[in-house]
């Protein structure tokens, strides 16, 4: 069941679908092992925007070297600390799980945006990603967009910043119809989820906007409060295309953002 | 009656049939979304939260299924859990095994009576961003939804968020008739002309006619300070033409006076930009 008007991004990646990514492979050199054989993500900073991430998960193997939120005011969002390095959902934890799942010897950075005041939460979301590319970030991981229009070109300077310092955003899609930000900026790697109960699988789609499908269906990811759960969406596809990517910045620390790109398509599964 | 009173009463009816519009909601159709979705899912509930602006909540407005209706009437805050994160970030997910974490929602299961073995949250979406959840607990035939059910989760959500669109519309559309009407009443009260003789030979067109006009003249008078910015009115007459799609017969009724009232609105921009850097203290139009 495919409705038309739908923006199935999952679809290229799902069994019975998959034969129509083969094609020739311009960049055949490079291999897993070249891209990250040995890597543990040692040196690399992954910043993780989402409800926040409880640091004393086993699952985040105490990674998280730093907690911060956005905060509301008159003058507009301002990035304070976190202390209490709280996850109010339990979403950010699973992300850092999965991130560290794969790159066990990244640290991690909690950007939390969503807190107790609704208002503004795209600003709110824009303050902290800004808040990570300033802060060097190798990776950052944003499994939730942004449908404003009014900040759409917000993001896209973001993104663009990113992008230009070195930065690499990897977004989830968002699987309904309308405005996503920046989840389908070219400039940042946009991932779905793909069916595969595998967290090293993951598959290259050349055709944009949604370009990675990974591992987003049943996975175990940790939650709040020390709990696990079993869970499904794009938003859990994101952190293991981040977690590769930081892998691959630990081997390459030249790499630029498009490189990793590139690395990540060559090695993705056929 | 006077020939005012007469086109006041007019201009009432067609406010009372928008206040029976407002009556009939979204309510109807959103019990419908949710009890199509539990019977398509085979679904043991199905919910839909909207979002309350005022309290900062998101409310739990309707449920159906065996194990729903303990959720009515419940809120939670914007950012808390489930219904809170999809909300918040417009990203639908699914979760499963969540009785494995005893302390997830305990809080509002011990509310409910219910807790899921499974959940799917989509987020419903109008033009300006998130305006509320729906969610579906655990399908009777897997332990778990599917990407699949995601998406089609995702599809009745959009149904429920066009419902709740048109009836945000009516309830704009007759909270502007209201205004129109106390403008009216006002205007009339001070009119110096309100009561001119007619002459009692004029044909019935030709009373329609001279009705027509002294209901534009009406409709002037109360809309003549809507001000410079009428973005608003043209994106609820934007909104109501699309709303005559949906129900045709109600909304024409509706429809027919915004367009009056747009069309005297336009003129009056006409004229205002006509004067435009004369004399801004003159106030009313001739």
């Amino acid at each position: 069941m495919t409705d038309p008007v739908l923006p199935a991004w999952s679809e290229p990646f799902v069994e019975g679908r998959r034969g129509d990514l083969d094609r020739a492979r311009p960049i055949g050199a490079v291999d897993r092992d070249y891209a990250f054989g040995g890597s543990d993500g040692a040196g690399v900073t992954v910043a993780i925007v989402d409800s926040g991430v409880d640091g004393t998960h086993p699952a985040v193997g105490g990674r998280l070297v730093a907690s911060v939120k956005v905060e509301m005011s008159e003058d507009g969002p301002g990035v304070v600390d976190d202390p209490e390095r709280l996850d109010v959902v339990g979403h950010g934890t699973a992300c850092a799980g999965i991130i560290h799942a794969l790159a066990p010897a990244a640290d991690l950075v909690s950007v939390r945006v969503l807190g107790p005041d609704n208002r503004g939460k795209g600003a709110v979301f824009a303050a902290g990603l800004e808040w990570a590319i300033e802060r060097g970030a190798s990776v950052v991981n944003l499994s939730l967009s942004s449908r404003s229009e009014a900040l759409a070109g917000v993001f896209h300077e973001l993104a663009d910043r990113a992008y230009f310092a070195n930065v690499l955003l990897v977004c989830a899609a968002n699987n309904v119809p309308g405005p996503s930000y920046p989840s389908l900026f070219a400039s940042v790697v946009s991932v779905a989820a793909h069916d595969v109960p595998d967290s090293w699988t993951w598959f290259y789609n050349p055709r944009p906007p949604v370009e990675f499908g990974a591992r987003g269906v049943e996975v175990e990811v940790p939650w709040r409060d020390g709990g696990w759960m079993v869970a499904t969406g794009n938003s859990f596809a994101a952190p293991h295309i981040a977690g590769l990517a930081a892998l691959i910045r630990a081997k390459h620390p030249s790499a630029s953002p498009f490189e990793v790109k590139a690395m990540l398509a060559a090695t993705a599964d056929r | 009656m006077t020939r005012e009173e007469r086109l006041l009463r007019a201009v009432g009816l067609r406010a009372e049939a928008a206040r029976r519009l407002e009556g009939s909601g979204a309510g109807a159709v959103l019990r419908s979304v949710v009890e199509a979705t539990v019977a398509l899912f085979d679904a043991e509930a199905a919910s839909i939260a909207l979002y309350d602006p005022s309290a900062g909540r998101l409310v739990f407005e309707v449920a159906a299924g065996e194990q729903g209706q303990g959720v009515v009437g419940l809120s939670i805050a914007p950012d808390q859990g489930i219904a809170g994160y999809v909300f918040t970030t417009g990203q639908a997910l699914a979760v499963a095994d969540v009785q494995h974490d005893a302390r997830f929602g305990r809080s509002v299961a011990e509310r409910t009576g219910y807790v899921p073995r499974s959940i799917v949250a989509v987020p419903l979406l109008d033009d300006q961003g998130g305006i509320g959840v729906l969610q579906v607990l655990d399908k009777r035939s897997a332990a778990a939804f599917s990407l699949r059910d995601v998406e089609l989760a995702g599809v009745f959500a959009r149904q429920a968020s066009v419902a709740i669109r048109a009836s945000r519309v009516e309830r704009d559309t007759s909270a502007l008739l209201a205004s129109v009407l106390r403008r009216l009443a006002e205007a009339d009260a001070s009119a110096p002309d309100g009561g001119a003789p007619r002459d009692e030979g004029s044909g019935r067109a030709e009373a329609e006619e001279e009705d027509q006009e002294a209901l534009d003249a009406l409709v002037t008078r109360a809309t003549a300070d809507l001000g410079e910015d009428e973005t608003g009115l043209w994106r609820l007459a934007d909104q109501v033409a699309r709303l005559r799609d949906a129900d045709p017969a109600s909304v024409g009724l509706l429809a027919d006076l915004l367009g009056v009232l747009v069309a005297r609105t336009e003129q009056d921009r006409r004229r205002r930009s006509g004067r435009q850097g004369g004399d801004r203290l003159g106030g009313a139009a001739t």
